[in-house]
């Protein structure tokens, strides 16, 4: 059972991977987007941390992805522009995926592929429920946590001097 | 055993298949009722008999609506998109089924949980299967290739996006009280008060936020048929339009069951235990008359003002609530 989900759940994220760089229509894309992210979060059900896939889901698949949806049914698609934003793009950028592909390759081969055979690390009772996750965020790693909140803050405030100012302009 | 269901219970898979099946069934038996419960009761409020022409009392209207609809043409616009296009009303419908599974309808009695689910992410729950829901709204709009359509779906994203924080915050405030995020153990933390009293504002933000939610008066902005003939359900019919329906009502018993789990007792009455659920589905029933009653009674809202309803209102008022309810928490 856990293995189909396992492969449903991993060709789900693949394939939603894929599409978003494969679909030419924007909307399609930011549909694949989401189909990966869905994915995402069964895998992170598969792996007992049901807190993990309940925000990704709430978080990305519920509100980030829907503003994206809006912007780009909104706009809608403007076709491919027909000249490269940064000079070299369509040399440099393959060129730095395969590079990246390789560096993934190279950590995958060399830890994951060796634990195939093995059981996987012990789970106890209640690891990724809401309570020990909260437990980590506010005991072991309180200062980053904090640290993050204040930059989603100062980005927050950012946004509202952004948009405040260009409604000055206009009006 | 997945790690989403409640690990302390370990039931067996029939007892399962049983309980989702009986669920299911109770579930859409009452659905259709509803419909001409509503019928009925605006046709009351509005001097006039209601359906009373099908069946004793109206009662088999549905029947004859459904047969209706089954029986219509599945028309699709030609600029539609194919596959988006059928897979807008069966998102929401897969949603509102799932989302019925985390409703309590009782105490484990017998070995046998009550409940579909008891997942430890509780209400998280409820909000993870509900953004699935709106994508099916979305989809269907997007694709019907009409400007009724996208603007209805459009109105429902942005509407959608600025309730469901409320939303949370709403229901924020019992979960600090009970100190649990699993419907269950917060019905059984009830034991001494209902969070009616307690958490009375945020009841308030949570059927509120729930009207909007449901797309239902004075909020059924997505759908105003005046200015936007039916928003994202324009270009459905037959089945599809049916199921666009079927969801509303279903995503009403959903919130009227979270709202009667978390701040009405959920199934505590007096009683035997056995009639448990028949007082889960009282309270759940006297809210869905709640949502009837507000929808004879109160006009729609105009875009801007639920707009600033929900982000000027509603959000501080919450956020207020939550840090209230946690410095007594906290205090006590």
């Amino acid at each position: 059972m856990e293995e189909v989900l396992f492969f449903i759940a991993a060709i789900g994220a693949l394939g939603g991977a894929i599409g978003v760089i494969a679909m030419r229509n924007p909307f399609y894309s930011v549909l694949a987007l989401i189909v990966h992210l869905f994915s995402l979060a069964a895998l992170f059900l598969l792996l007992t941390s049901a807190f993990v896939a309940a925000a990704q889901v709430v978080v990305y698949a519920g509100a980030v992805m829907v503003l994206y949806v809006f912007v780009v049914a909104y706009v809608g698609g403007g076709g491919e522009s027909a000249w490269e934003p940064i000079p070299g793009q369509r040399f440099l950028a393959p060129l730095l995926g395969i590079a990246l592909f390789i560096e993934l390759a190279v950590a995958v081969l060399s830890s994951s592929l060796l634990a195939l055979g093995e059981d996987g690390p012990h789970v106890q009772a209640g690891f990724g429920d809401p309570a020990a996750i909260g437990r980590l965020l506010l005991e072991k790693f309180l200062l980053p946590f904090e640290a993050s909140s204040i930059l989603l803050l100062l980005a927050a405030v950012g946004a509202i001097v952004l948009a405040s100012n260009r409604r000055q302009e206009n009006a | 055993m997945l790690s989403i269901a409640d690990t302390q219970l370990a039931e067996a898979t029939w007892i399962m298949v049983v309980k989702s099946i009986v669920i299911f069934a109770v579930i859409f038996g009452v659905l259709p009722l509803l419909t001409v419960l509503e019928r009925k009761l605006i046709g009351r409020f509005q001097h006039r008999y209601g359906p009373n022409r099908v069946g004793p009392y109206g009662l088999l209207q549905p029947l004859a609506d459904v047969g209706k609809l089954v029986s219509k043409e599945s028309f699709r616009p030609e600029n539609a998109t194919k596959t988006l296009f059928i897979l807008g009303p069966l998102l929401p419908v897969l949603a509102g089924v799932l989302s019925l599974a985390i409703i309590p309808w009782g105490d484990v009695q017998d070995g046998v949980g009550l409940y579909g689910i008891d997942v430890p992410i509780g209400i998280l729950y409820f909000f993870a299967v509900g953004s699935i829901a709106f994508y099916g709204l979305l989809l269907g709009g997007w694709s019907s290739g009409s400007k009724y359509s996208l603007l209805g779906a459009m109105r429902s994203a942005a509407q959608l996006i600025s309730y469901e924080v409320s939303m949370g915050l709403a229901l924020l405030g019992v979960v600090m009280m009970s100190g649990s995020l699993s419907l269950v153990s917060i019905v059984h933390s009830q034991g001494e008060i209902w969070f009616i009293l307690p958490q009375f504002v945020g009841f308030l933000i949570f059927m509120l936020a729930g009207f909007a939610e449901t797309n239902r008066t004075p909020f059924d902005m997505p759908e105003a048929d005046a200015e936007l003939v039916q928003g994202f359900m324009t270009e459905y019919g037959g089945m599809r339009f049916g199921s666009f329906l079927l969801v509303e009502y279903m995503e009403i018993l959903v919130v009227s069951g979270i709202a009667a789990a978390m701040f009405l007792g959920g199934w505590m009455g007096p009683g035997p235990s056995f009639l448990d659920p028949i007082w889960m589905l009282a309270k759940m029933l006297g809210l869905v008359l709640l949502f009837i009653w507000v929808r004879a009674t109160l006009p729609r809202l105009r875009y801007d003002q639920l707009m600033s309803l929900g982000w000027k209102v509603l959000l501080p008022l919450a956020t207020l609530n939550v840090l209230v309810t946690a410095i007594l928490v906290v205090v006590t």
